[in-house]
Protein backbone atom coordinates (compact mmCIF):
# COMPACT_ATOMS: atom_id res chain seq x y z
CA UNK A 1 0.00 0.00 0.00
CA UNK A 2 1.21 3.48 -0.90
CA UNK A 3 0.32 6.64 1.03
CA UNK A 4 0.41 10.39 0.49
CA UNK A 5 0.62 12.54 3.63
CA UNK A 6 -0.33 15.97 2.27
CA UNK A 7 0.37 17.86 5.50
CA UNK A 8 3.45 17.19 7.62
CA UNK A 9 6.08 19.55 9.04
CA UNK A 10 9.22 17.55 8.44
CA UNK A 11 11.43 20.40 9.65
CA UNK A 12 10.37 19.28 13.13
CA UNK A 13 10.95 15.57 12.56
CA UNK A 14 13.99 13.33 12.67
CA UNK A 15 15.49 10.92 10.16
CA UNK A 16 14.11 8.08 12.33
CA UNK A 17 10.67 9.40 11.42
CA UNK A 18 11.54 9.56 7.73
CA UNK A 19 12.77 5.98 7.84
CA UNK A 20 9.65 4.78 9.60
CA UNK A 21 7.43 6.71 7.20
CA UNK A 22 9.11 5.19 4.16
CA UNK A 23 8.89 1.72 5.68
CA UNK A 24 5.17 2.24 6.34
CA UNK A 25 4.58 3.05 2.68
CA UNK A 26 4.52 6.85 2.66
CA UNK A 27 5.67 7.78 -0.81
CA UNK A 28 4.93 11.51 -0.94
CA UNK A 29 4.41 14.40 1.44
CA UNK A 30 3.53 18.06 1.39
CA UNK A 31 5.23 20.32 3.92
CA UNK A 32 3.21 23.50 4.39
CA UNK A 33 4.95 26.66 5.60
CA UNK A 34 3.74 27.26 9.15
CA UNK A 35 4.34 28.74 12.57
CA UNK A 36 7.44 27.21 14.11
CA UNK A 37 6.21 27.21 17.70
CA UNK A 38 7.35 30.64 18.72
CA UNK A 39 7.17 33.93 16.88
CA UNK A 40 9.80 34.92 14.35
CA UNK A 41 10.97 38.50 14.79
CA UNK A 42 12.79 39.29 11.55
CA UNK A 43 12.21 38.77 7.83
CA UNK A 44 15.48 36.88 7.54
CA UNK A 45 14.02 34.03 9.57
CA UNK A 46 11.33 33.58 6.92
CA UNK A 47 13.78 33.74 4.04
CA UNK A 48 15.83 30.95 5.58
CA UNK A 49 12.75 28.93 6.51
CA UNK A 50 11.18 29.12 3.05
CA UNK A 51 14.56 28.28 1.54
CA UNK A 52 14.84 25.18 3.70
CA UNK A 53 11.41 23.98 2.55
CA UNK A 54 12.43 24.03 -1.11
CA UNK A 55 16.00 22.97 -0.38
CA UNK A 56 17.34 20.93 2.48
CA UNK A 57 14.03 19.42 3.62
CA UNK A 58 13.19 18.26 0.12
CA UNK A 59 16.61 16.72 -0.22
CA UNK A 60 16.42 15.06 3.19
CA UNK A 61 13.07 13.42 2.38
CA UNK A 62 14.35 12.27 -1.01
CA UNK A 63 17.13 10.37 0.74
CA UNK A 64 14.46 8.04 2.11
CA UNK A 65 12.54 7.70 -1.11
CA UNK A 66 9.87 10.21 -0.13
CA UNK A 67 8.81 12.81 -2.69
CA UNK A 68 8.59 16.18 -0.92
CA UNK A 69 6.42 19.08 -2.05
CA UNK A 70 5.66 22.20 -0.08
CA UNK A 71 3.38 25.18 0.23
CA UNK A 72 4.51 28.75 0.84
CA UNK A 73 2.60 31.34 2.79
CA UNK A 74 2.33 33.56 5.83
CA UNK A 75 0.51 31.66 8.58
CA UNK A 76 -2.43 33.29 10.30
CA UNK A 77 -0.89 33.55 13.75
CA UNK A 78 2.08 35.58 12.60
CA UNK A 79 -0.14 37.74 10.39
CA UNK A 80 -0.85 39.65 13.60
CA UNK A 81 2.66 41.08 13.69
CA UNK A 82 1.56 43.59 11.07
CA UNK A 83 4.81 45.32 10.18
CA UNK A 84 6.66 42.04 9.78
CA UNK A 85 3.65 40.48 8.05
CA UNK A 86 3.82 43.14 5.30
CA UNK A 87 7.43 42.17 4.65
CA UNK A 88 6.52 38.48 4.54
CA UNK A 89 3.62 39.14 2.17
CA UNK A 90 6.12 40.80 -0.15
CA UNK A 91 8.42 37.80 0.21
CA UNK A 92 5.84 35.11 -0.55
CA UNK A 93 5.82 35.78 -4.33
CA UNK A 94 9.59 35.23 -4.39
CA UNK A 95 9.17 31.63 -3.23
CA UNK A 96 5.63 30.61 -4.16
CA UNK A 97 6.32 29.94 -7.83
CA UNK A 98 9.35 27.71 -7.30
CA UNK A 99 9.43 24.14 -8.56
CA UNK A 100 7.56 21.77 -6.28
CA UNK A 101 5.50 24.44 -4.51
CA UNK A 102 2.00 23.03 -4.86
CA UNK A 103 -0.09 25.69 -3.09
CA UNK A 104 -0.22 28.88 -1.11
CA UNK A 105 -0.52 27.77 2.48
CA UNK A 106 -1.14 27.18 5.17
CA UNK A 107 -3.08 30.41 5.47
CA UNK A 108 -6.41 31.40 6.96
CA UNK A 109 -7.51 32.36 10.44
CA UNK A 110 -6.28 31.92 14.00
CA UNK A 111 -8.08 34.43 16.25
CA UNK A 112 -10.09 35.85 13.32
CA UNK A 113 -8.60 39.36 13.52
CA UNK A 114 -8.59 42.10 10.88
CA UNK A 115 -4.85 41.62 10.37
CA UNK A 116 -5.38 37.91 9.67
CA UNK A 117 -8.10 38.67 7.17
CA UNK A 118 -5.86 41.16 5.39
CA UNK A 119 -3.03 38.62 5.03
CA UNK A 120 -5.49 35.98 3.89
CA UNK A 121 -6.94 38.22 1.19
CA UNK A 122 -3.55 39.37 -0.12
CA UNK A 123 -2.39 35.77 -0.47
CA UNK A 124 -5.67 34.63 -2.02
CA UNK A 125 -5.30 37.36 -4.60
CA UNK A 126 -1.82 36.11 -5.46
CA UNK A 127 -3.11 32.55 -5.73
CA UNK A 128 -5.95 33.55 -8.04
CA UNK A 129 -3.66 35.63 -10.25
CA UNK A 130 -1.23 32.72 -10.58
CA UNK A 131 -3.84 29.97 -10.81
CA UNK A 132 -2.58 28.33 -7.64
CA UNK A 133 -4.19 26.10 -5.04
CA UNK A 134 -4.77 27.30 -1.50
CA UNK A 135 -4.32 25.24 1.64
CA UNK A 136 -6.34 26.69 4.50
CA UNK A 137 -5.49 26.11 8.15
CA UNK A 138 -8.65 26.26 10.23
CA UNK A 139 -8.43 27.72 13.73
CA UNK A 140 -8.24 25.69 16.94
CA UNK A 141 -10.95 27.86 18.48
CA UNK A 142 -14.07 29.20 16.83
CA UNK A 143 -13.28 26.66 14.13
CA UNK A 144 -16.73 26.48 12.60
CA UNK A 145 -17.00 30.20 12.02
CA UNK A 146 -13.36 30.35 10.92
CA UNK A 147 -14.01 27.78 8.20
CA UNK A 148 -17.22 29.44 7.03
CA UNK A 149 -15.41 32.76 6.76
CA UNK A 150 -12.41 31.22 4.97
CA UNK A 151 -14.68 29.69 2.34
CA UNK A 152 -16.77 32.82 1.94
CA UNK A 153 -13.75 35.05 1.39
CA UNK A 154 -12.04 32.60 -0.99
CA UNK A 155 -15.20 32.46 -3.08
CA UNK A 156 -15.55 36.23 -3.05
CA UNK A 157 -11.92 36.59 -4.22
CA UNK A 158 -12.66 34.33 -7.19
CA UNK A 159 -10.85 31.14 -6.16
CA UNK A 160 -12.39 28.01 -7.71
CA UNK A 161 -13.63 25.75 -4.94
CA UNK A 162 -11.81 22.79 -6.52
CA UNK A 163 -8.60 24.73 -5.79
CA UNK A 164 -9.36 25.12 -2.08
CA UNK A 165 -8.27 22.60 0.54
CA UNK A 166 -9.66 23.22 4.02
CA UNK A 167 -7.60 21.43 6.66
CA UNK A 168 -8.15 20.34 10.27
CA UNK A 169 -11.85 19.60 9.79
CA UNK A 170 -13.91 17.76 12.36
CA UNK A 171 -17.43 16.38 12.68
CA UNK A 172 -18.83 19.87 13.25
CA UNK A 173 -17.29 21.44 10.14
CA UNK A 174 -17.21 18.71 7.50
CA UNK A 175 -20.70 19.50 6.17
CA UNK A 176 -19.89 23.15 5.53
CA UNK A 177 -16.63 22.26 3.82
CA UNK A 178 -18.00 19.55 1.55
CA UNK A 179 -21.08 21.58 0.67
CA UNK A 180 -18.86 24.43 -0.55
CA UNK A 181 -17.17 22.17 -3.09
CA UNK A 182 -13.76 22.44 -1.41
CA UNK A 183 -11.59 19.48 -0.38
CA UNK A 184 -11.99 18.47 3.25
CA UNK A 185 -8.74 17.42 4.90
CA UNK A 186 -8.60 15.88 8.37
CA UNK A 187 -5.61 15.97 10.69
CA UNK A 188 -5.17 12.88 12.81
CA UNK A 189 -3.72 13.91 16.14
CA UNK A 190 -3.44 11.45 19.00
CA UNK A 191 -5.24 13.65 21.54
CA UNK A 192 -6.84 16.67 19.94
CA UNK A 193 -7.98 17.45 16.42
CA UNK A 194 -9.19 14.07 15.26
CA UNK A 195 -8.29 10.51 16.08
CA UNK A 196 -8.18 7.48 13.81
CA UNK A 197 -11.34 5.90 15.20
CA UNK A 198 -13.35 9.09 14.64
CA UNK A 199 -11.87 9.35 11.15
CA UNK A 200 -13.15 5.88 10.34
CA UNK A 201 -16.64 7.00 11.33
CA UNK A 202 -16.39 10.13 9.18
CA UNK A 203 -15.35 8.09 6.15
CA UNK A 204 -18.14 5.59 6.76
CA UNK A 205 -20.65 8.41 6.95
CA UNK A 206 -19.44 10.65 4.10
CA UNK A 207 -17.65 8.22 1.79
CA UNK A 208 -14.38 9.04 0.01
CA UNK A 209 -15.48 12.01 -2.11
CA UNK A 210 -13.04 14.97 -1.59
CA UNK A 211 -11.93 13.66 1.81
CA UNK A 212 -8.22 13.65 2.64
CA UNK A 213 -6.41 12.24 5.68
CA UNK A 214 -3.16 13.81 6.89
CA UNK A 215 -0.91 13.81 9.97
CA UNK A 216 0.12 17.48 10.37
CA UNK A 217 2.91 15.99 12.46
CA UNK A 218 5.06 18.80 13.83
CA UNK A 219 6.93 19.86 17.00
CA UNK A 220 4.04 18.87 19.26
CA UNK A 221 2.73 15.47 20.27
CA UNK A 222 1.79 14.07 16.89
CA UNK A 223 2.35 10.98 14.82
CA UNK A 224 4.11 10.91 11.43
CA UNK A 225 2.52 7.51 10.78
CA UNK A 226 -1.05 8.76 11.25
CA UNK A 227 -1.99 8.19 7.62
CA UNK A 228 -0.93 4.52 7.32
CA UNK A 229 -2.19 3.75 10.83
CA UNK A 230 -5.59 5.25 10.07
CA UNK A 231 -5.68 3.29 6.81
CA UNK A 232 -5.02 0.09 8.77
CA UNK A 233 -7.83 0.89 11.19
CA UNK A 234 -10.18 1.60 8.28
CA UNK A 235 -9.31 -1.76 6.80
CA UNK A 236 -9.93 -3.65 10.03
CA UNK A 237 -13.17 -1.69 10.49
CA UNK A 238 -14.49 -2.95 7.17
CA UNK A 239 -13.97 0.13 4.99
CA UNK A 240 -13.44 -1.02 1.40
CA UNK A 241 -9.98 -0.88 -0.14
CA UNK A 242 -10.89 1.60 -2.86
CA UNK A 243 -12.24 4.11 -0.33
CA UNK A 244 -9.07 3.78 1.75
CA UNK A 245 -6.91 4.27 -1.33
CA UNK A 246 -8.77 7.43 -2.23
CA UNK A 247 -8.65 9.14 1.18
CA UNK A 248 -5.01 8.23 1.87
CA UNK A 249 -3.53 8.58 -1.61
CA UNK A 250 -5.60 9.43 -4.66
CA UNK A 251 -7.60 12.42 -3.41
CA UNK A 252 -4.50 14.26 -2.20
CA UNK A 253 -2.83 13.47 -5.49
CA UNK A 254 -5.82 14.65 -7.54
CA UNK A 255 -6.14 17.83 -5.49
CA UNK A 256 -2.50 18.88 -5.52
CA UNK A 257 -1.65 17.59 -9.01
CA UNK A 258 -3.80 20.49 -10.22
CA UNK A 259 -0.72 22.59 -9.45
CA UNK A 260 1.14 20.92 -12.31
CA UNK A 261 4.06 20.45 -9.92
CA UNK A 262 3.64 16.72 -9.24
CA UNK A 263 5.12 14.14 -11.57
CA UNK A 264 2.31 11.64 -11.16
CA UNK A 265 3.98 8.93 -13.27
CA UNK A 266 7.16 9.12 -11.17
CA UNK A 267 5.12 8.84 -7.99
CA UNK A 268 3.25 5.81 -9.26
CA UNK A 269 6.60 4.12 -9.98
CA UNK A 270 8.83 2.65 -7.30
CA UNK A 271 10.85 5.11 -5.22
CA UNK A 272 14.39 5.80 -6.34
CA UNK A 273 16.82 6.22 -3.48
CA UNK A 274 20.34 7.51 -3.91
CA UNK A 275 22.05 8.26 -0.64
CA UNK A 276 25.34 8.93 -2.36
CA UNK A 277 24.01 12.37 -3.29
CA UNK A 278 24.65 15.40 -1.13
CA UNK A 279 23.05 18.81 -0.67
CA UNK A 280 25.59 21.66 -0.67
CA UNK A 281 28.09 18.95 0.35
CA UNK A 282 25.92 17.84 3.25
CA UNK A 283 24.67 14.30 3.51
CA UNK A 284 22.06 12.81 5.84
CA UNK A 285 24.48 9.97 6.46
CA UNK A 286 26.75 9.83 9.48
CA UNK A 287 29.21 7.18 8.39
CA UNK A 288 26.58 4.68 7.19
CA UNK A 289 26.84 2.81 3.93
CA UNK A 290 24.75 4.79 1.38
CA UNK A 291 21.69 3.01 0.03
CA UNK A 292 21.22 3.20 -3.70
CA UNK A 293 18.41 1.86 -5.85
CA UNK A 294 18.66 4.14 -8.88
CA UNK A 295 18.80 2.26 -12.13
CA UNK A 296 21.71 3.61 -14.11
CA UNK B 1 -1.15 53.81 36.93
CA UNK B 2 -0.44 52.31 40.32
CA UNK B 3 1.95 54.17 42.60
CA UNK B 4 5.36 52.61 41.87
CA UNK B 5 6.76 53.41 45.30
CA UNK B 6 3.89 51.63 47.08
CA UNK B 7 4.34 48.62 44.82
CA UNK B 8 8.09 48.62 45.42
CA UNK B 9 7.49 48.72 49.17
CA UNK B 10 5.13 45.79 48.84
CA UNK B 11 7.70 43.85 46.81
CA UNK B 12 10.41 44.59 49.39
CA UNK B 13 8.16 43.25 52.12
CA UNK B 14 7.62 40.01 50.20
CA UNK B 15 11.24 39.64 49.05
CA UNK B 16 12.66 39.86 52.55
CA UNK B 17 12.70 36.18 53.42
CA UNK B 18 13.79 34.98 49.96
CA UNK B 19 17.12 36.78 49.47
CA UNK B 20 20.44 36.34 51.21
CA UNK B 21 22.63 39.32 51.95
CA UNK B 22 24.36 39.22 48.57
CA UNK B 23 21.04 39.00 46.75
CA UNK B 24 19.65 41.86 48.75
CA UNK B 25 22.71 43.93 47.98
CA UNK B 26 22.49 43.09 44.27
CA UNK B 27 18.84 44.09 43.81
CA UNK B 28 19.36 47.36 45.68
CA UNK B 29 22.26 48.31 43.44
CA UNK B 30 20.50 47.11 40.32
CA UNK B 31 17.42 49.19 41.11
CA UNK B 32 19.52 52.24 41.79
CA UNK B 33 21.30 51.70 38.48
CA UNK B 34 17.97 51.43 36.63
CA UNK B 35 16.59 54.49 38.40
CA UNK B 36 19.67 56.45 37.33
CA UNK B 37 19.05 55.58 33.69
CA UNK B 38 20.49 52.62 31.75
CA UNK B 39 20.55 51.81 28.06
CA UNK B 40 18.12 49.19 26.73
CA UNK B 41 20.74 46.47 26.51
CA UNK B 42 21.86 46.95 30.10
CA UNK B 43 18.24 46.96 31.30
CA UNK B 44 17.57 43.62 29.56
CA UNK B 45 20.82 42.30 30.99
CA UNK B 46 19.79 43.20 34.54
CA UNK B 47 16.49 41.37 34.02
CA UNK B 48 18.49 38.31 32.98
CA UNK B 49 21.01 38.71 35.82
CA UNK B 50 18.21 38.46 38.36
CA UNK B 51 18.24 34.72 37.64
CA UNK B 52 21.72 34.57 39.21
CA UNK B 53 20.30 35.85 42.49
CA UNK B 54 17.14 33.78 42.94
CA UNK B 55 15.41 30.77 41.48
CA UNK B 56 12.08 30.82 39.70
CA UNK B 57 10.32 29.35 42.73
CA UNK B 58 6.93 30.30 44.14
CA UNK B 59 7.15 33.47 46.20
CA UNK B 60 4.50 32.04 48.54
CA UNK B 61 2.85 35.40 49.09
CA UNK B 62 1.19 35.53 52.52
CA UNK B 63 -2.55 36.15 52.86
CA UNK B 64 -1.79 39.63 54.26
CA UNK B 65 0.44 40.23 51.28
CA UNK B 66 -2.36 39.23 48.92
CA UNK B 67 -4.86 41.49 50.70
CA UNK B 68 -2.46 44.40 50.49
CA UNK B 69 -1.92 43.63 46.80
CA UNK B 70 -5.66 43.84 46.17
CA UNK B 71 -5.68 47.27 47.82
CA UNK B 72 -2.86 48.48 45.60
CA UNK B 73 -4.57 47.32 42.38
CA UNK B 74 -8.16 46.16 42.39
CA UNK B 75 -8.41 42.49 41.53
CA UNK B 76 -4.68 41.85 41.23
CA UNK B 77 -3.68 38.61 42.91
CA UNK B 78 0.02 37.69 43.06
CA UNK B 79 -0.77 34.11 44.10
CA UNK B 80 1.25 32.63 41.22
CA UNK B 81 4.21 35.01 41.38
CA UNK B 82 7.74 33.65 41.67
CA UNK B 83 10.65 35.20 43.54
CA UNK B 84 12.14 36.11 40.18
CA UNK B 85 8.92 37.88 39.24
CA UNK B 86 9.28 40.03 42.35
CA UNK B 87 12.86 40.95 41.44
CA UNK B 88 12.13 41.65 37.80
CA UNK B 89 8.93 43.61 38.32
CA UNK B 90 10.81 45.74 40.84
CA UNK B 91 13.42 46.48 38.18
CA UNK B 92 10.71 47.55 35.75
CA UNK B 93 9.06 49.76 38.35
CA UNK B 94 12.39 51.37 39.18
CA UNK B 95 12.54 53.05 35.78
CA UNK B 96 11.83 56.76 36.02
CA UNK B 97 10.77 57.05 32.36
CA UNK B 98 7.71 54.77 32.33
CA UNK B 99 5.50 57.67 31.29
CA UNK B 100 7.88 58.73 28.53
CA UNK B 101 8.68 57.22 25.14
CA UNK B 102 11.87 55.52 26.24
CA UNK B 103 10.20 53.39 28.95
CA UNK B 104 7.95 51.30 26.71
CA UNK B 105 10.72 51.07 24.11
CA UNK B 106 13.08 49.43 26.60
CA UNK B 107 10.40 47.14 27.97
CA UNK B 108 9.29 45.98 24.52
CA UNK B 109 12.92 45.35 23.66
CA UNK B 110 13.18 43.22 26.81
CA UNK B 111 10.14 41.24 25.66
CA UNK B 112 11.81 40.61 22.33
CA UNK B 113 14.82 39.00 23.90
CA UNK B 114 12.98 37.52 26.88
CA UNK B 115 13.25 33.91 28.03
CA UNK B 116 10.21 32.19 29.54
CA UNK B 117 10.75 33.56 33.05
CA UNK B 118 11.40 37.09 31.80
CA UNK B 119 8.30 36.99 29.61
CA UNK B 120 6.19 35.93 32.60
CA UNK B 121 7.56 38.71 34.80
CA UNK B 122 7.14 41.35 32.10
CA UNK B 123 3.58 40.16 31.42
CA UNK B 124 2.83 40.53 35.11
CA UNK B 125 4.39 44.00 35.21
CA UNK B 126 2.18 45.44 32.45
CA UNK B 127 -0.87 45.89 34.67
CA UNK B 128 0.97 48.51 36.75
CA UNK B 129 2.36 50.64 33.95
CA UNK B 130 1.21 53.90 32.38
CA UNK B 131 0.71 54.05 28.59
CA UNK B 132 -1.04 50.66 28.41
CA UNK B 133 -1.71 51.16 24.69
CA UNK B 134 2.02 50.89 24.04
CA UNK B 135 1.94 47.28 25.31
CA UNK B 136 -1.34 46.11 23.86
CA UNK B 137 0.11 44.20 20.92
CA UNK B 138 2.74 42.57 23.11
CA UNK B 139 0.12 41.58 25.68
CA UNK B 140 -1.89 39.87 22.96
CA UNK B 141 1.24 38.19 21.69
CA UNK B 142 1.75 36.69 25.15
CA UNK B 143 -1.75 35.23 24.87
CA UNK B 144 -0.82 33.72 21.51
CA UNK B 145 2.15 31.96 23.09
CA UNK B 146 2.34 28.21 23.01
CA UNK B 147 4.07 28.26 26.37
CA UNK B 148 1.27 27.93 28.88
CA UNK B 149 3.25 29.68 31.60
CA UNK B 150 3.48 32.80 29.48
CA UNK B 151 -0.18 32.62 28.54
CA UNK B 152 -1.24 32.27 32.17
CA UNK B 153 1.03 35.08 33.37
CA UNK B 154 -0.84 37.40 31.00
CA UNK B 155 -4.32 35.91 31.19
CA UNK B 156 -4.68 34.95 34.86
CA UNK B 157 -4.61 37.11 38.01
CA UNK B 158 -3.69 40.02 35.76
CA UNK B 159 -5.77 43.18 35.50
CA UNK B 160 -4.47 44.19 32.06
CA UNK B 161 -6.58 42.15 29.59
CA UNK B 162 -10.05 42.91 30.92
CA UNK B 163 -9.21 46.62 31.00
CA UNK B 164 -7.55 46.97 27.63
CA UNK B 165 -8.31 44.09 25.25
CA UNK B 166 -10.84 44.65 22.47
CA UNK B 167 -13.66 42.15 21.98
CA UNK B 168 -11.80 39.91 19.53
CA UNK B 169 -8.71 39.67 21.74
CA UNK B 170 -10.77 39.17 24.88
CA UNK B 171 -12.82 36.32 23.45
CA UNK B 172 -9.70 34.69 22.04
CA UNK B 173 -8.11 34.80 25.50
CA UNK B 174 -11.12 33.35 27.29
CA UNK B 175 -11.79 30.55 24.84
CA UNK B 176 -8.10 29.68 24.69
CA UNK B 177 -8.07 29.43 28.50
CA UNK B 178 -10.92 26.92 28.27
CA UNK B 179 -9.27 25.09 25.40
CA UNK B 180 -5.93 24.57 27.17
CA UNK B 181 -7.58 24.06 30.58
CA UNK B 182 -5.99 27.14 32.12
CA UNK B 183 -7.75 28.33 35.29
CA UNK B 184 -10.51 30.47 33.81
CA UNK B 185 -11.78 31.35 37.29
CA UNK B 186 -8.56 33.35 37.66
CA UNK B 187 -9.11 35.43 34.52
CA UNK B 188 -9.85 38.78 36.14
CA UNK B 189 -13.01 40.57 35.09
CA UNK B 190 -14.53 37.66 33.20
CA UNK B 191 -17.95 38.13 34.75
CA UNK B 192 -18.07 41.74 33.57
CA UNK B 193 -17.18 40.91 29.98
CA UNK B 194 -19.48 38.03 29.09
CA UNK B 195 -21.29 38.42 25.77
CA UNK B 196 -23.46 36.69 23.18
CA UNK B 197 -20.46 36.11 20.91
CA UNK B 198 -18.44 34.55 23.71
CA UNK B 199 -21.35 32.28 24.63
CA UNK B 200 -21.69 31.16 21.01
CA UNK B 201 -18.00 30.35 20.77
CA UNK B 202 -18.17 28.39 24.02
CA UNK B 203 -21.24 26.47 22.89
CA UNK B 204 -19.58 25.67 19.54
CA UNK B 205 -16.59 24.34 21.46
CA UNK B 206 -18.86 22.21 23.67
CA UNK B 207 -20.49 20.76 20.53
CA UNK B 208 -17.09 19.96 19.07
CA UNK B 209 -15.97 18.19 22.23
CA UNK B 210 -19.12 16.11 22.31
CA UNK B 211 -18.91 15.23 18.62
CA UNK B 212 -15.38 14.05 19.33
CA UNK B 213 -16.63 11.89 22.19
CA UNK B 214 -14.68 13.95 24.72
CA UNK B 215 -15.71 15.56 27.99
CA UNK B 216 -16.52 19.26 27.92
CA UNK B 217 -14.08 21.27 30.06
CA UNK B 218 -16.09 22.09 33.22
CA UNK B 219 -14.95 25.72 33.33
CA UNK B 220 -16.35 26.27 29.83
CA UNK B 221 -19.75 26.78 31.44
CA UNK B 222 -18.47 29.96 33.08
CA UNK B 223 -18.51 31.63 29.66
CA UNK B 224 -22.29 31.74 29.34
CA UNK B 225 -23.69 33.99 32.07
CA UNK B 226 -27.16 35.01 30.87
CA UNK B 227 -26.23 34.60 27.20
CA UNK B 228 -26.79 31.91 24.61
CA UNK B 229 -30.56 31.62 24.89
CA UNK B 230 -32.29 28.28 24.52
CA UNK B 231 -29.22 26.72 22.93
CA UNK B 232 -27.28 27.41 26.14
CA UNK B 233 -30.01 25.96 28.35
CA UNK B 234 -30.23 22.82 26.21
CA UNK B 235 -26.48 22.35 26.32
CA UNK B 236 -26.44 22.84 30.11
CA UNK B 237 -29.31 20.41 30.66
CA UNK B 238 -27.39 17.84 28.65
CA UNK B 239 -24.37 18.39 30.88
CA UNK B 240 -26.23 18.08 34.19
CA UNK B 241 -27.58 14.76 32.93
CA UNK B 242 -24.07 13.60 31.95
CA UNK B 243 -21.39 11.38 33.48
CA UNK B 244 -18.83 14.00 34.46
CA UNK B 245 -19.20 15.01 38.11
CA UNK B 246 -17.18 18.20 37.63
CA UNK B 247 -19.18 18.97 34.51
CA UNK B 248 -22.50 18.48 36.33
CA UNK B 249 -21.48 20.78 39.16
CA UNK B 250 -20.20 23.52 36.89
CA UNK B 251 -23.25 23.28 34.63
CA UNK B 252 -25.52 23.55 37.67
CA UNK B 253 -23.84 26.82 38.66
CA UNK B 254 -24.12 28.02 35.08
CA UNK B 255 -27.85 27.28 35.12
CA UNK B 256 -28.14 29.55 38.13
CA UNK B 257 -26.22 32.27 36.31
CA UNK B 258 -28.61 31.82 33.38
CA UNK B 259 -31.55 32.61 35.69
CA UNK B 260 -32.57 29.00 36.26
CA UNK B 261 -31.74 29.01 39.97
CA UNK B 262 -34.85 27.00 40.79
CA UNK B 263 -33.28 23.96 39.09
CA UNK B 264 -30.50 23.85 41.67
CA UNK B 265 -32.49 22.42 44.56
CA UNK B 266 -33.26 19.31 42.53
CA UNK B 267 -29.68 19.04 41.33
CA UNK B 268 -28.29 19.50 44.85
CA UNK B 269 -30.56 16.69 46.06
CA UNK B 270 -28.86 14.35 43.61
CA UNK B 271 -25.34 15.46 44.60
CA UNK B 272 -23.52 12.88 46.70
CA UNK B 273 -20.87 15.17 48.17
CA UNK B 274 -22.32 17.34 51.00
CA UNK B 275 -19.91 20.23 50.36
CA UNK B 276 -20.80 20.33 46.69
CA UNK B 277 -24.50 20.07 47.48
CA UNK B 278 -24.21 22.99 49.91
CA UNK B 279 -22.44 25.05 47.28
CA UNK B 280 -25.19 24.33 44.76
CA UNK B 281 -27.87 25.31 47.27
CA UNK B 282 -26.02 28.51 48.09
CA UNK B 283 -26.03 29.36 44.40
CA UNK B 284 -29.82 29.15 44.18
CA UNK B 285 -30.59 32.69 45.20
CA UNK B 286 -27.58 34.62 44.10
CA UNK B 287 -25.91 34.07 40.74
CA UNK B 288 -22.58 32.40 41.51
CA UNK B 289 -19.39 34.31 40.73
CA UNK B 290 -16.19 33.06 39.11
CA UNK B 291 -14.82 32.06 42.52
CA UNK B 292 -17.85 29.85 43.17
CA UNK B 293 -16.86 27.65 40.24
CA UNK B 294 -13.48 26.97 41.76
CA UNK B 295 -15.09 26.16 45.12
CA UNK B 296 -17.42 23.61 43.56
CA UNK B 297 -14.71 22.01 41.46
CA UNK B 298 -12.34 21.84 44.42
CA UNK B 299 -14.84 19.71 46.37
CA UNK B 300 -13.69 16.11 46.44
CA UNK B 301 -14.96 14.30 43.36
CA UNK B 302 -16.64 10.98 44.19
Amino acid sequence: MKYFDPHIHLTSRTTDDLEAMAAAGIRAVIEPAFWIGQPRTRIGSYIDYFSSLIGWERFRASQFGIAHYCTIGLNSKEANNEALAEEVLNLVPRFALKEGVVAIGEIGFDEITAAEEHAYRVQLEFAVQNDMLVMVHSPHRDKKRGIQLSIEIAREMGLGMEKLIIDHNNEETVDDTLRSGAWAAFTIYPHTKMDSARMVEVVKKYGPERIIVDSSADWGISNPLSVPETAALMESSGVDAETIRRVTWQNALDAYAQSGQIDVAALEAEAQIDQTRTFLDNSVLRGQQPERSVKS
Amino acid sequence: MSNPQELLDWIDGELGCHLDEAGDDWIRKARAEVAGGVDDGRFAQLLALASRQARRRAADISSEGRSRAAELLAGWDPVAWSVLDLLRVSLVLSRDDLAEESGPRAILEAFRFGDVGELCALARALQFLPQPEAYLWQARECCRSNMNEVFEAMACDNAFPAKHFDEVAWRALVVKAVFISAPLDRVLGLDNRLSEDLARMALDLADERRSAGREVQPLLWMCLGRHGGQRALDSLEREVAGDSVAGRRAAALALSRAGEGQRLAALAAGESDPQAAAALLAAQDEAPTQAAFRAVLDCPLP
